[in-house]
C-alpha cells in the first residue's frame, strides 16, 4: 500500500536527478563565401546550445570539449562514458552553425549507453529538454538522434533482447530462488527446537544453514551461467566476475530468506512475508519504475534493497565488462551482513519449546 | 563451570523448586531426588506442572523464572555455563516424533545428525545406533529407508533411540505412549523397561497414561504445581486404608443419594464411582466392616447386584488422591466464603 501511494505521488514528490553529460563540439563557426572563398565567422550556435544544456534541469554538463582545438576530445568523452561518469555524449557536427544559420537542421548526435533499454528513454527526454530550450532561445530548430555507444553494443550475431532480458531473469531468479529456498528453513524445521536440547549452539545451527545453502547457491549459479552461455549470452566481462555477482546477489537472497524465516512464527506468516517482500523488491528495483522518479523516501528504501544493485551489477559485467568489485557489490555485501546479524539476534532470542 | 556434588548418589535432585512467569506461580516448593537407574513417572492432569519441572531440568527455562536448589547430573541449571555439560548428560524424547526426527532422511542419517551435535565419532555412533535399534526391534530393512515410510510404532522407537544415542545419564520422555494404539502401549513401556535394565539409564516419564506406573520405580503426583506424592507405586497403594483393599459393589439404580449414604457409613474412607452401576469402596478395617456395610445396604433397601474384593491399582490411588485434594480445596474455599460473609 505504501509503495503504491508512493509511486502514484512520485511525480509531485520527486525531482529527477539531472543526467550527467559532456558536449563535444566539432563546429567550426566559420562560413566560406562561394564567390571569393573568403572565410567569415558565424554566430557560435554550438555555444548557444551549450547554454541551453546548462539551462536544462534534466542535464548536468560535466565538461565541454572543443574538438576543433582538442584532438582527443571524443576519446576523452568516451572515457567518461566507459567509466560511467556520464550517461550521454552530445556531439555537435562540424557545420552545425552554418547549416542552422541557413535554415537547415543541424543534426546533433547523442551517444548513449544503449545496453540499458530503460535508460535510453530517460536520456532521450533529457536531450529533448535542452533542444526545447535552444529552440525557445534562438527560434531555430535543430534535429538530434540517439546513437548507441558501440563499446556497450551487442554484436549482430547475438540477440540484443536476449542479452537485455537475461539480466532481469538472472537477477530475479537468483534472488528469488535464494529467498524461496530459505524462508521456511527455521520456521518449518521442527527438529530445530529439539536440536537446542543438545550441546550445539544456536549460532552453529544458523551457520550450518548458511553453509549448506551457500553450497547449493554455487551449484545453482554455475548451472545458470552455463545455461545462459549455451543459449547465446554475449558476455563482455569475465565468467568469474559474473559468478561472483550472481553469488553475492543470491547470498543476499539467502540472508533475506533466513531473516524472514527467523522472524516468522508460522509457515503461512513466512510465505506471506516473502510475497510482500518480493513484491517490494521488484517494484523498487528500478527495473520497472526509475528510482530517480520515486519520492525521496522511496529512493532511500530502493537503494537499500538488493535488486536495485544486483541488476545493474550483472548488467555492467555482461555488457560492459566491468569488475564485480564496485559500489553495488559492497552494498549487497553490507545488506547481507546486516541481515545475517539481525537473523542471528532474532534466532538467539527466540523461545523454542519441545 | 560449577560442578557440585549432589546429595547421595542422586542423578537429579530438586529442593524447594518454585517457578513463576510474571506474577503467576506455576510450581510451588517442589522437592524430590532421583537415584541412578530409577524410572520416575510424573503424573498429573493437564496444567499440573509436569512439563514445567522437566523444562527446568532440561535448561529450557531461564533462571530468572525459577528458584530452588536443582542439580541435574551434579550440575545446577541456573547457570548458562552449565548448559552444554547438562545437555550432554541428558537425552530428550519429545511427545511428537516429527520434533525429533527428520522424516525425509533415513534412521542412520538421523542418527548422524544428532550424534554430530554431541561431537561423537561416526563409527562409534553407528555402533551405538545398531545396538539400540536391536534392543528396540527396529527392523533392519528400515534402517536405510526414509523415516516417513516407517510405521508409527517404529518411529516412536526410533525417536527413543535418538534420545539415547549419546548414552545419556538421564532420559526425559514426554508422553511416550500418547498417540500409540492401546495394544502397543504396553510394548512401548516394556521397551523402556528393557532399555533401563540394559543401559541403566535414569528415566523421567511425563505422562497422563497411568498404566506407565507399571514400569516406574517411583511416581510423582502433581496437582496445580504442587507435588502431592513422591514414592514407589506400591508404597502409595499401601498407604490407602486396609493397604489398598477395595470392595467393588454393583448396585441397581445407583445414584448420588446412594453414594452419599454409603459415604456416611462409619469407617468408609472413600467411595469411587467406577462405572454406571459400580462403585469401589475403601474401608478402614476391611474384613470387619465389609459384612456390616452389606447388611446396612440390605436394611436400607439398596439392591446389590454383585460384590467382589480387589487390590487398588495406581490408577485408583491417583483418582483417590486427586479427589481428596479437590475436596480439601472445596472445603477450604467454603471456609473462606463463610469467613468473608461473617466479616
Amino acid at each position: 500500500m505504501i509503495v503504491a501511494i508512493g509511486l502514484t505521488s512520485g511525480n509531485s514528490g520527486a525531482s529527477m536527478q539531472p543526467i550527467n553529460c559532456v558536449v563535444v563540439s566539432y563546429d567550426s563557426n566559420t562560413y566560406i563565401e562561394e564567390n571569393n572563398f573568403t572565410e567569415s565567422n558565424l554566430d557560435g550556435y554550438n555555444l548557444k546550445y551549450v547554454e541551453a544544456v546548462n539551462a536544462s534541469n534534466l542535464l548536468n554538463l560535466i565538461q565541454f570539449f572543443n574538438a576543433t582545438e582538442e584532438i582527443y576530445a571524443m576519446e576523452s568523452a568516451r572515457n567518461y562514458l566507459t567509466a560511467k561518469q556520464i550517461k550521454i555524449i552530445i556531439s555537435i557536427p562540424v557545420d552545425f552553425s552554418e547549416l542552422i544559420s541557413w535554415g537547415y537542421p543541424g543534426l546533433i548526435d547523442c551517444i548513449t549507453d544503449s545496453s540499458d533499454i530503460q535508460k535510453i528513454q530517460e536520456n532521450f527526454n533529457a536531450v529533448y529538454d535542452s533542444i526545447k530550450i535552444f529552440v525557445s532561445q534562438n527560434n531555430l530548430t535543430p534535429q538530434f538522434e540517439i546513437i548507441g555507444f558501440e563499446e556497450f553494443s551487442i554484436p549482430e550475431d547475438f540477440s540484443f533482447s536476449y542479452n537485455y532480458m537475461i539480466v532481469l531473469v538472472l537477477s530475479f531468479m537468483v534472488i528469488g530462488v535464494g529467498m524461496v529456498s530459505t524462508i521456511l528453513i527455521i520456521v518449518q524445521e521442527k527438529p530445530v527446537a529439539r536440536l537446542l536440547l543438545t550441546p550445539v549452539k544456536r549460532l552453529e545451527i544458523l551457520t550450518a544453514k548458511y553453509l549448506t545453502y551457500m553450497s547449493i547457491l554455487v551449484i545453482q549459479n554455475l548451472s545458470l551461467i552455463f545455461t545462459s552461455l549455451a543459449f547465446g549470452l554475449y558476455l563482455v566481462g569475465s565468467l568469474f566476475d559474473l559468478f561472483l555477482a550472481l553469488f553475492i546477489l543470491g547470498f543476499t537472497g539467502l540472508a533475506l530468506g533466513i531473516f524472514i524465516s527467523s522472524l516468522s512464527k508460522t509457515k503461512t506468516q513466512a510465505n506471506q512475508l516473502f510475497l510482500a517482500t518480493f513484491l517490494v523488491l521488484i517494484l523498487l528495483s528500478g527495473i520497472f519504475i526509475p528510482i530517480d522518479a520515486m519520492p525521496i523516501y522511496l529512493q532511500v528504501i530502493a537503494y537499500i534493497l538488493p535488486l536495485s544493485h544486483g541488476s545493474p551489477l550483472i548488467n555492467s559485467i555482461i555488457t560492459k565488462g566491468k569488475s564485480v568489485f564496485g559500489f553495488e557489490f559492497f552494498t549487497l555485501l553490507g545488506v547481507s551482513l546486516v541481515l545475517i546479524v539481525l537473523s542471528f539476534i532474532i534466532f538467539q532470542r527466540r523461545k523454542y519449546e519441545v | 563451570m560449577e560442578i557440585t556434588e549432589s546429595p547421595e548418589d542422586a542423578m537429579v535432585s530438586v529442593e524447594n523448586l518454585n517457578v513463576a512467569f510474571g506474577k503467576k506461580q506455576i510450581i510451588h516448593n517442589v522437592s524430590f531426588s532421583v537415584k541412578k537407574g530409577e524410572i520416575i513417572g510424573m503424573f498429573g492432569i493437564s496444567g499440573a506442572g509436569k512439563t514445567t519441572i522437566i523444562r527446568v531440568l532440561t535448561c529450557q527455562i531461564e533462571n530468572k523464572n525459577w528458584n530452588g536448589n536443582v542439580l541435574v547430573t551434579g550440575m545446577n541449571p541456573n547457570k548458562k555455563a552449565n548448559y552444554p555439560k547438562i545437555l550432554s548428560n541428558i537425552g530428550y524424547v519429545p511427545q511428537l516424533e516429527l520434533l525429533n526426527l527428520y522424516f525425509e532422511l533415513n534412521p542412520m542419517v538421523n542418527v548422524e545428525v544428532f550424534t554430530s551435535t554431541y561431537g561423537m565419532d561416526k563409527k562409534e555412533a553407528k555402533e551405538t545406533a545398531k545396538k539400540l535399534f536391536n534392543i528396540l526391534d527396529i527392523p533392519k530393512d528400515t534402517w536405510k529407508k526414509r523415516v516417513k515410510k516407517m510405521s508409527g510404532g517404529e518411529k516412536k522407537r526410533l525417536s527413543m533411540a535418538i534420545g539415547l544415542i549419546h548414552n545419556p545419564k538421564v532420559l526425559f520422555l514426554d508422553e511416550p505412549t500418547t498417540g500409540v494404539d492401546a495394544s502397543k502401549r504396553y510394548d512401548i513401556l516394556s521397551y523402556l523397561k528393557k532399555l533401563n535394565q540394559q543401559l541403566n539409564t535414569t528415566m523421567f516419564i511425563i505422562t497422563h497414561d497411568l498404566e506407565a506406573a507399571l514400569i516406574c520405580d517411583k511416581t510423582a503426583i502433581l496437582r496445580e504445581g504442587k507435588l502431592l506424592e513422591f514414592d514407589t507405586p506400591q508404597n502409595l497403594i499401601n498407604s490407602l486404608p486396609s493397604k489398598g483393599l477395595v470392595a467393588r459393589i454393583s448396585i441397581e439404580n445407583l445414584d448420588q443419594k446412594i453414594i452419599k449414604t454409603i459415604q456416611e457409613y462409619p469407617s468408609i474412607q472413600n467411595v469411587l464411582r467406577v462405572g454406571n452401576e459400580t462403585i469401589e469402596v475403601l474401608i478402614d478395617d476391611f474384613e470387619d466392616v465389609l459384612p456390616k456395610l452389606m447388611k446396612f445396604l440390605f436394611e436400607n433397601e439398596i439392591k446389590v447386584i454383585s460384590m467382589s474384593r480387589d487390590i487398588a491399582n495406581f490408577r485408583r490411588y491417583f483418582q483417590i488422591r486427586i479427589q481428596e485434594e479437590e475436596e480439601k480445596e472445596t472445603r477450604q474455599h467454603q471456609k473462606e466464603l463463610i469467613s468473608e460473609g461473617g466479616s
